[in-house]
Parts: C-alpha cells; structure tokens; sequence
C-alpha cells in the first residue's frame, strides 16, 4: 500500500538515476525494482553453532566454546529467530568468558599466534605491530574495515601490554574486546536510506558480504569475499551471483543446508541412544546431500528417494535388507511403503507424547512445518497433557483419539489434524514399522491417514510414500519449503507483506525444475537482497 | 548525588577510569543506607519446585503438608529432609489460586490450561496473560529494587535443558520478570552453569596470602576487564545513533547487561573474613544431558543419561554459591528454579523413580501423591541445605538467617481441574502449599499455619515485607499472611 503511494517518486528517482552505480562502502550497486519490497530485518544475534564456526574461522578454535558457555539459543524450529533473542547476564557473562578463553588459546600455539599476529613484536609497546595486528583481525571479526578510531581505541589497551611487559598482553585484550562488541556479536545492518523510498537501506557491499557469508555458511565471510567486498566487485546481480556460487561449492555450503534440514524437521537433537540418533542424522544428511549438492535433482527426490543410506545397524533396526558388510551404503526400501526423508527414523521420532508416536502431534508436524498451515493451540479450558481416553473404553489408538473428533470445540481443529498423524502410524517413534499399537497387539494399525482442506480438496494416503506423494502433489508443500527457507534466511517469521515474495520465488523455484541450489542462488542474487526495510517503530 | 568524602577508599578506587558508568553503579557507589554497616543487610531468595502437591486421582492431596497445624509440626515424606530445621520454616498451607473456570481469567487468577499458567499469578501476583509465561514484575526483581546493595540480582535455574526433543519450554524455564531500561517487561534468562556464575561472582577475588606478584597480577586483571568493557560500551555508544528504533531498543537491553556487569566488576570483593570466603571452584559443568529417550520398544528410558545433566551437583553448587554471594554481600536478591514448570528432569539419577517430574503427577511410577512425594524431598533437600549453610554462617549477634527469607514455591496443589474436568488433578491450583524460612524482619518460622482461601502471592507479600517492602500488594494481590510474624 505504501509502496503504490511512493511509486511516482521513486520512478523519477530512477528514471534520473538510471544504472549508475553506487559503488564501494556507500552502497551496493543493485538497483531495486519499485515494485518489490525488501524483507524487514533487525539486528540478530549470531547463534551458538554460528558463533563457534566464526571463532574457528578466525581463531582455528575447535572447542565450541558458544555451546559450551551460552545459554541455548530459543529454537522453534529454526534457532536463529531474531524476535525471540534476548540478552542477559548469563548471556553477557557467557561472553566475556568465551572472549578471555578464545583469546589465550589463539595466541597459546606459537604457529597460529605468528598467523595471527602476522608480525614479530619488538617490545610489548611495538606500536605498528599491534596496530597491524588489530587492523587486520578487526576487519576479520567486524566483518568491515576499522575506522581510525576504532584503531585508536584499541591501542589504548597497550599501556596494559607494557605494564604486563607482555605484548601478547595487549593482543588479547584487543580479542576480547572485539568479541565482545554488538558489531561482533550481533549482525547489524545500517546501509544507506535508498532515495524515494523511506524505511528502504541499501546495504553496504561488506553488509551484503555477510548476508551472504551467514545464510549460505552459517560463518563469517572468507577474506576474498571481504576482499570483493573491499574492491566494489559486489556491484551488480550477477557479481553477487558469483560470489555465492563460488560459497556453494565449498563443504560448508552442504553442511548448512543440512543443518537447515535438521532444524525445520526438527532431527537436530534426537531422543535416542548417540549411536543410534548419529546413524539417523547421517542418513537423513547423506541423502539432502546426494539429492541438493551431488546431482542437483528435482528437490522432490528427497521425498521419492526409493533407497536410503544405512550402515547393518540402521538396516536392521529398521528391518531392511541389503546393508554393505562395513560401513554406511545406500540400499533399496525394496516392497516397503518408506520413501525419502519422511521414511527417516530422523524425521519419523518428531512428534511424540505419552510415550509412543502421537498421531496429533504428528499431524501438527505436518501441518506447520510442511505445510506451513498455523494450528491454534487448544482452547484454554482443554487439558492437552492426558492421553486421549475411548468413551467405549477400548484401549485401542484410533478409539482412544476419536474422542477429539466427536467433543464440541475439539472436534474442529483435530479432524484436520490426527486424521494425518493415523497414516504414520504404522512407523513407531523411531521410525521402525510395526502393524500393532505399542504392547497392544489386540489393536491393528491399518495406517489409513487423510489430508483435508488442500488447495484441490482432501487426499487419503497411507504410509510415508503416500504423504510424500501427496505433498509433493500440492502448491501448498513447495510454497512453504520456500517460506521456510525464507525464514531461516531472514531469521524470523514472515509477516503478511512478505507473501508476494514467497510467491515471486515459489513461482522461481517452480519454473527451475525445483533444484533447492537454484533457489538458494535466485534468493540471494535477488535484487531485494541487498537492500532491507526498516522495522516499524 | 555524589559525596566523594563519605565514599570509602575502595570506592574511589573504583570511580576512577570508568567514565562511562551508568546510574546504577553511581548509587551502588553511594555508601548510604546499603553499606553503611549500622544494619546488617537483608537478602530474599525465591525457590521454585516445578511440580504440584497431589497425584491425579488419588485421594490424598499431598504428603508433604503436615497434619498438624501450629508449632512442632509433623514430617510427612515430603518435607523429611528439613529434620530439625523444621524449626527453621514455616509451612503455609491451604492456598489456592482462582482460575477462570470457563469464563474470563479473575484478578491475580489462571487460565483454565495448566502449565505455565500459574506463573504469573504465583510470582508477580498478576493474572495469566493469554500467550506470553508472565504478564508481572515478579517479586525477587521487585525487591531487588529496594533492598540495596550490589544491583545484582541472582538468577539460576538447576534443570540444565527441557530435555524434550522437538517442543520447546515457552516460558516454562524462566521465572524472572522485570521492567528494563525502556520500561517493557522482560523474562530474565537464567544462568543454567555453576561455573560461570562462579566465575562472574568470585572470578576478581584475590585468595588471601597469594603472593604480592600475584596480587599485583590480579589487579591488573581487573582494571583490564574494565578497560575492555568500556572500550566495548563507548563503541555501543557510537554505533546506537545509526540504528532503527527496534534495534536501537535491542542494543540498550544489551546494553543494560554491560552496565550491570561493569557494576559487578566495580563492586571490589568485600575483603575476605571469616565468612566471607572464596567458595571452592565448582569445576567443569557436570555433562549436559540428550534430551529424553526412548528404549527399543518406543517405551521412554529413564535410567540413563537421558533428561539428566547432574543437577544433583548443579543444585549444590549453586546453593554453595547462592550462600556465600549473601555471606559476601555480591547480592541480596535470589531467584533459584530448581525445576522446570511441567519439568521433564528425568527422576531416577535423583530418586531411582523410572519417570520424569512431570510424570510423576500422572501415574508415571505406581504410588500416586506418596511418590510424587520423593520428587519434592529432592527440591527440599537442597532447600534445607541452603537454609542449614545460612544458619551456620554468623553474623550480628545471630547468623545469616536472622537476616534472611527464604519462599519455596510449587507450581500447583491439587484437586480441581477446570481444564481437564478432574476432581481431582495434579492440575490444580488448590490446596498449595509455600514454604517460609528465616527470620528476617521478625519472622517466626517452626510453625504450619493452616491460611485457607489465600493467594500464595499474599505470603510473597509477607515475605518482602520481611525484608522492607513498604507495599501490601504484589502485582494485583492483595494482604498478607500476619500469622508468620507471630
């Protein structure tokens, strides 16, 4: 609405401008369509996974020292969500910890202190030496040049060194420092107000270096990316294009695009023994690999696949056949109902309650994480937290959940939902098949399941291959595939002005065979990208 | 506002080089009512237990309240390990919190859902709100508003993780609530490591007889936290003007922890004395626990380290730490969750119970309200512990807890469930019970007080008044329980 008022100006705006370009640390020069709104952003601060990647990246620490000292990230499902973000004093004092010990073990190897350093100190008061030593880490950590006098600043911290009559002294105060600045610890993007369009910033190209560096690597950006940045090659679509296919290639690029996975279908943490909840996170990785990274399939082959990665113990506990004598091998479902990611044992123990598989919550799992649908919490006077119990007294499953179906204001919301969890019941929570409810062999599982209210109506299904079949069916199901990764992109829910996006690239990711790389490469060189919009006061 | 020549040497000391002190640390520096020693200081510990009193459908409503009412009361199972230091506590039982019974939630009252939903009403006083944990400032932050001292309040939570894979806590892992700097309401998230709240209180203290070369190293330490901290606060500073009003209101909450903690560190260790002493290091965390599992049957698992991460150890490292933060005057407001709302902590590390917390409400082990009880005696144990650390410490003509109040509270009772149409339910709000110990302000613990129809925030109310609160209200309850003083 505010964009169709702003549209004259911003017209002329351009129509003056033309395609000059805004080029090195002002902005970068992407030129923003009228018709499209960039994504609202706020400063977000960098998860503990990110955190313990950017200290690696910068120190060569490999000890996860965020996991170890900060308080979990809020994660639901995704763990970088901006909005529920807060600080605290064990936040704070998480920090300065993980900063004093990140500090004394970078400068403790002699070999990394002198990559570090990248000079040979001639006193603890060499001046050039720490100069060149903040400059350079500075600009690593901040992901920008330092100004001079941020460099200024930092160099007050040597009158410690030289008292200390220890020059790594000062170093690792201009470490902790550093780290424990907002700048560091939180991405913020300023930009520059974008002429004729109020509350729209464009990016500065380092900015637009980190957007890109975070989404893709879940890390800070490498040096040549810093370096691009620098120089104003990050100055048009196809120059940022580039530089995100040039992330892509490397290892990191897979393992955030399996962590994406893991945090939206929730198999990031699993309720199993380690041996068991490793082998499954493997499977489910191997195959979001071999589909998105090795051969750039249709993405709907993460939910075909008629073979899964499995070593003898998986291929046992799951009761198939065919395992490699050693080791972990792709192996044929054969004559089973399982097909794809949701056959995993990873994906199949989300959404358990009372002890066993929950078709209700099962159903909510589908619900809003494939299909993106919101489901109200239950009524206030509703006691969620009993197993459902049968008015006929059987102690059968299906008997036990139509209660919900047939009580007043339950009813509503549970036929759209435990008809759908009903059709996984054949897979108990760890993703092994069963014909039986848990110790009830009185009580058959006929796995019948049924999705209502899709766009074309209601689809029954039975099994893991029958959901994927049905989702994959649905422009419900590639529609929010997008707005998840939207989300994780943005780290925050979309709001209602973010629909017409979520369409622009749905529709993007239709037209390119649904390749998920393609997506990730059409998101990020988007012109929106390199702009945000401000929050609402 | 200053009075440089009442501030004692240490003070000044600590005035100097750091310009960029914000208002708290100031009055913190005023040597007025707080530290001027002609009154010993008053502390206030809040201790929650995650769990209700009664099991679903058995008829006794708890075993931890006694039968008899008045002085020397009996010791059920749940309050055994309190021994003699019954003495010490006072039980107030009978109280209930109304609920909205299908209609709109009443003041200082709950939604008809359980969980989480006695939150705000138990510890601010204030009626549930319809999606957030708390709709008020609950009662340690608003005494830490008035009782002086170091502006630090104590904030720790024992169960290290939610322990369930997939859903996640919403509230039921923080029980602190106050106003920040731009006047919204905040949950204050807890530290969960008995290490680095070691470190974040203890951490500047110099042992006594180290050598002057170690001495001198300390020091020198100190002014470098310093220094990094306001390099680090001066460069906020400059980069807050550039930002969005959002993100402008993120870095001052930010910011607000900086200054908290610049305060921390300005406020130099008292120096060490007979009972204030630097407690022995807790060492590395105890291992955090993977989330609840499953046995090959799909049935839960509850003997292994699933849905546990040491909070036996947790527990007692944070009361060592809690006891000699007051014995050292760090802090005179504690907020202890030992548990969860709707806790998950798996039970048999702690009680050999093959269930979780919650669980044991609902039948998750045979035994109904008697083996919930065990799940309490655990919490209690480490109340006692506590309560016994305090009495053993001197001070005055006394010890710490003449000085001290500590209230334990329990996330529900037992009996009615407007949600769950259940007589009688471990998701009630009646028949609870809160636990009072010490004797500050002239409290007279050792006694079951039987205060039937009261809101549990009406002994919160008598319990601030102990240590100096002037109001008669909490959020928006109102009154007290008079008979504690008596």
């Amino acid at each position: 609405m505010r964009a169709l008022t702003l549209g004259l100006t911003a017209v002329i705006f351009c129509a003056c401008e033309g395609t000059a370009e805004l080029q090195g640390p002002r902005g970068v020069g992407v030129d923003l369509p009228i018709e499209l709104s960039p994504q609202v952003t706020g400063m977000r601060r960098l998860t503990r996974v990110e955190l313990d990647q950017t200290l690696y990246d910068l120190f060569g620490d490999t000890t996860a020292p965020a996991q170890r000292l900060l308080l979990p990230d809020p994660t639901d499902p995704f763990d970088n969500d901006y909005e529920s973000q807060l600080p605290s004093a064990a936040l704070i004092e998480g920090l300065e910890n993980l900063a004093l010990e990140v500090a004394d073990r970078a400068l403790a190897d002699p070999a990394r202190r002198l990559e570090l350093l990248g000079c040979s100190p001639s006193g603890p008061g060499d001046t050039g030496c720490f100069t060149a030593f903040a400059r350079e880490l500075g600009r690593r950590a901040l992901r920008r040049p330092l100004t001079d006098d941020e460099l200024q600043a930092l160099l007050t911290l040597q009158p410690l060194a030289v008292e200390d009559d220890s020059f790594d002294t000062g170093a690792k105060l201009a470490i902790r420092t550093l780290l424990q600045l907002p700048e560091f610890l939180y991405r913020v993007e300023v930009g520059t107000p974008e002429a004729g369009r109020p509350g729209v910033y464009r990016l500065t190209p380092y900015e637009l270096a980190t957007r890109l560096s975070y989404f893709l690597h879940g890390s800070t950006p490498p040096d040549w990316l810093l370096d691009a940045a620098g120089s104003g090659e990050l100055s048009s679509k196809e120059a940022v294009r580039a530089a995100a296919e040039r992330l892509m290639g490397e290892t990191r690029a897979t393992a955030r695009v399996q962590r994406f996975h893991a945090l939206w279908l929730g198999y990031h943490r699993l309720p199993h023994a380690p041996a068991l909840a490793g082998a499954m996170q493997a499977e489910s990785d191997a195959l979001v690999k071999r589909v998105i990274f090795d051969r750039g399939d249709t993405y709907f082959e993460l939910f075909r696949a008629p073979d899964t990665f499995a070593d003898a113990a998986l291929a046992a506990h799951y009761g198939l056949a065919g395992a490699p004598a050693s080791g972990f091998g792709w192996i044929s479902y054969g004559g089973t109902r399982r097909q794809g990611l949701l056959s995993h044992g990873a994906v199949l123990s989300a959404g358990a309650k009372f002890a066993d598989t929950s078709p209700t919550q099962r159903g909510i799992f589908v619900r809003t994480r494939l299909l993106c649908s919101e489901v109200p919490p239950p009524p206030p006077s509703v006691n969620a937290d009993q197993p459902p119990t049968s008015s006929t007294g059987s102690p059968c499953k299906k008997d036990r959940y139509s209660v919900h179906a047939s009580t007043g204001n339950c009813a509503s919301c549970h036929q759209s939902i435990d008809p759908v969890g009903f059709g996984l019941e054949n897979y108990d929570q760890a993703g092994r098949f069963r014909s039986t409810d848990l110790n009830l062999p009185q009580c058959p599982i006929d796995g019948e399941g049924r999705v209502t209210g899709l766009p074309g109506g209601d689809f029954s299904f039975n099994g893991p291959d029958g959901l994927s079949q049905v989702l994959t069916e649905s422009p419900a199901f590639d529609r929010c595939v997008v707005t998840q990764v939207l989300r994780f992109a943005g780290g925050r829910r979309e709001k209602p002005d973010d629909a017409m996006a979520i369409d622009r690239f749905t529709e993007r990711f239709r037209a390119q065979n649904r390749d998920f790389r393609a997506l990730l490469l059409d998101l990020v060189s988007d012109e929106t990208f390199a702009f945000r919009t401000e929050e609402a006061p | 506002m200053k009075k440089p020549l009442s501030l004692s040497r240490r003070h000044l000391l600590q005035g100097l080089g750091s310009a960029g002190v914000a208002l708290p640390l100031l009055e913190a520096m005023v040597p007025g009512k707080a530290f001027a020693q002609t009154a010993l200081p008053k502390r206030y510990i809040v201790f929650f237990d995650g769990q209700s009193l009664g099991a679903d459908d058995d008829p006794v409503h708890s075993q931890f309240v006694p039968n008899t009412v008045g002085r020397d009361y009996d010791l059920k199972t749940g309050l055994a390990p309190l021994g003699a230091l019954k003495s010490e506590v006072s039980v107030v039982s009978g109280l209930s919190i109304p609920t909205a019974n299908g209609g709109a939630v009443p003041s200082g009252g709950r939604r008809d859902d359980f969980h989480v939903s006695s939150l705000s009403p138990l510890l601010s006083g204030v009626r549930s709100p319809a999606s957030t944990a708390s709709a008020g400032v609950t009662s340690d932050q608003v005494v830490a508003g008035f009782i002086g001292g170091p502006p630090t309040s104590l904030v720790y939570r024992v169960q290290a993780d939610w322990y369930l894979s997939v859903s996640a806590p919403y509230g039921r892992d923080m029980i602190s609530y106050r106003r920040n700097s731009t006047g919204q309401l905040v949950a204050i998230p807890p530290q969960v490591s008995p290490r680095q709240a070691f470190s974040s209180l203890f951490g500047s203290f110099t042992p006594p007889g180290v050598d002057p070369a170690a001495a001198r190293k300390a020091e020198l330490d100190l002014r470098s936290r310093r220094s990094v901290l306001d390099l680090v606060h001066k460069d906020a500073d400059r980069l807050k003007p550039q930002l969005s009003r959002q993100d402008q209101l993120r870095l001052e909450r930010h910011l607000d922890e900086i200054r908290a903690l610049e305060a921390r560190i300005a406020a130099v260790p008292p120096p060490q004395t007979s009972t204030c002493v630097v407690p022995a290091d807790p060492g590395a965390d105890p291992q955090a626990g993977a989330p609840q599992g499953t046995d090959g049957a799909g049935n839960n698992t509850y003997s292994t380290s699933n849905g546990y991460s040491g909070e036996e150890q947790r527990a007692r490292a944070f009361c060592d730490l809690v006891h000699m933060a007051l014995a050292c005057d760090l802090s005179r407001a504690v907020s202890l969750q030992m548990t969860m709302f709707q806790s998950h902590l798996n039970m048999f590390p702690l009680t050999g119970q093959a269930t979780d917390l919650h669980e044991l409400g609902h039948g998750g082990v045979p035994g109904g309200t008697s083996a919930m009880a065990l799940g309490h005696a655990w919490h209690v144990k480490h109340f006692a512990y506590l309560i016994q650390k305090l009495r053993d410490t001197p001070e005055g003509n006394g010890n710490m807890l003449d000085n001290t109040v500590l209230v334990f509270l329990l996330e529900g009772g037992h009996g009615n469930d407007p949600g769950g149409a259940r007589a009688l339910s471990s998701h009630s709000t009646e028949n609870m019970a809160v636990l009072v110990a010490g004797r500050a302000g002239g409290l007279k613990p050792g006694q079951h007080i039987v205060a039937s129809g009261k809101h549990p925030a009406q002994v919160l109310v008598s319990a601030m008044k102990a240590v100096g609160y002037t109001g008669n209200s909490l959020g928006e309850v109102t009154g007290e329980v008079p008979e504690l003083f008596v």
